[in-house]
């Protein structure tokens, strides 16, 4: 029954055009502008990320950003409606799961524009690990947007810490700064994403060690949205 | 703030409000307070029959699915076949006027008929106890009435329906009246 919902879900944030509009012109300026200017910061902090990896990894930021941006505001412009709907007889956990469903639909239509903007703009020498790696990015922002929702209700409030968690995570990424970073750049959750989606860019692959590190954490944040979903579809009796 | 709730007519089984249980209390977005006779601000509380219930606030509707879409998913949570939803539908639709909005997104609509639908979703699957929050809040005169032939034709048929209001005007159309002050009740 979550398999019928959830295209109900995802219509209601593709339906107006602007959305729309911004599904696509968000990767495209990520890998088209966006990469650039990471690379002058990263020369600026005495990092070493070269044109090539800024590029790759830009389309990422893009499926991050976009698919977190979606899961805050699937989580808390429908938060009443769903609880109604889950005491009408569905079940938080089925509400949960359609919500998780249109979730990861809509990182898979952002991811697929970042890819293919990477594609057309720099070429991608490890096709599938790049895919792989944006879909990750994706994944992982469905958790840090679902969970951001949970604590905070106010649509300004929610957008800025998104916006927030985004920064620090993407000026901490690999070889921005001389430094690498510390340890705040080997605690964010993209650190693992962003070596292999760099190295897919470049045509190297990564040790089995790291897509196992990328799978654990894209897994878990899909289950914290999960989680995050049902707790805000639940009768609170 | 009155809590009202009118019975069934004479002759006619007592409407199962009393016996209110999770199953019921599923149907229309009722719960059991966390703190009984506290009056928390922001929400209605009712007190009936030794149990404190509360009334969820806040926005109900997914503002960019059409009214269709609303009642497609709302059939589904009450496991409703096609066919019955679409009979259902089409009767609700024509007793609270507003079939011309089906196609139409909840953001485009007026505050009456948002509360049309919200009715119409609570009415869709006949419950047996109807607990409602100031339901005519943005109703038209005409559908103010025509809301009121609706609520006593159900109770007619059995349906227990409980209102939350604070118009002192209705107690005419009420078989039973609590008043709800202080966070106590008392049997009017």
């Amino acid at each position: 029954m979550s398999a019928a919902l959830a295209p109900s879900f995802v219509r209601e944030h593709l339906r107006t055009r602007l959305t729309l509009v911004l599904l696509v012109a968000i990767p495209v300026f990520f890998v088209l502008i966006f990469a650039s200017v990471l690379g002058q910061f990263s020369s600026a902090l005495g990092g070493s990320l070269a044109s090539r990896a800024a590029t790759a990894i830009s389309a990422g930021w893009a499926a991050a950003f976009l698919s977190g941006a979606l899961a805050f505001f699937q989580l808390v412009s429908s938060r009443g409606a769903d609880r109604r709907l889950a005491l009408a007889g569905l079940g938080a956990g089925r509400v949960a799961l359609a919500r998780i469903a249109a979730a990861l639909s809509l990182a898979v239509v952002v991811s697929a524009v970042a890819y293919l903007t990477l594609w057309l703009r720099a070429g991608v020498a490890h096709p599938l690990h790049a895919a792989l790696a944006i879909l990750a990015f994706a994944a992982i922002y469905i958790g840090i947007g679902a969970l951001i929702g949970v604590f905070v209700s106010g649509a300004l409030e929610g957008s800025l810490l998104v916006v927030l968690v985004f920064s620090v995570d993407v000026f901490s990424g690999p070889a921005m700064t001389s430094g690498g970073g510390g340890l705040l750049a080997s605690l964010t959750p993209t650190r693992k994403a962003a070596d292999l989606l760099i190295a897919a860019g470049a045509g190297r692959g990564s040790p089995a060690s790291d897509w196992v590190a990328v799978t654990a954490v894209a897994v878990g944040a899909v289950g914290v949205a999960l989680a995050a979903f049902w707790f805000s579809a639940r009768s609170r009796a | 703030m009155l809590v009202s709730m009118p019975t069934a007519a004479a002759g006619t089984p007592e409407p199962p409000a009393v016996r209110l249980g999770p199953a019921v209390l599923r149907l229309e977005g009722v719960r059991k307070a966390f703190h009984r006779g506290v009056w928390p601000a922001r929400r209605s509380v009712v007190v009936l029959s030794g149990a404190t219930l509360e009334v969820e606030p806040g926005e109900m509707l997914w503002d960019k699915l059409t009214v269709d879409e609303h009642f497609a998913l709302f059939a589904r949570a009450y496991g409703m076949t096609d066919e019955a939803r679409d009979r259902t539908v089409a009767a609700l639709l024509d007793e609270l006027q507003f079939a011309g909005y089906r196609g139409y997104r909840i953001e485009e609509l007026s505050g009456g008929t948002r509360q049309k639908l919200n009715l119409a979703l609570a009415l869709m699957h006949e419950p047996q106890l109807l607990l409602l929050d100031e339901p005519y809040a943005g109703f038209d005169w005409e559908t103010y009435l025509r809301f009121w032939e609706m609520s006593e034709r159900r109770r007619d048929a059995g349906m227990g329906i409980l209102i939350v209001s604070h118009l002192l005007a209705e107690r005419e159309r009420l078989d039973r009246i609590y008043t709800v002050r202080d966070g106590k009740t008392s049997d009017r």
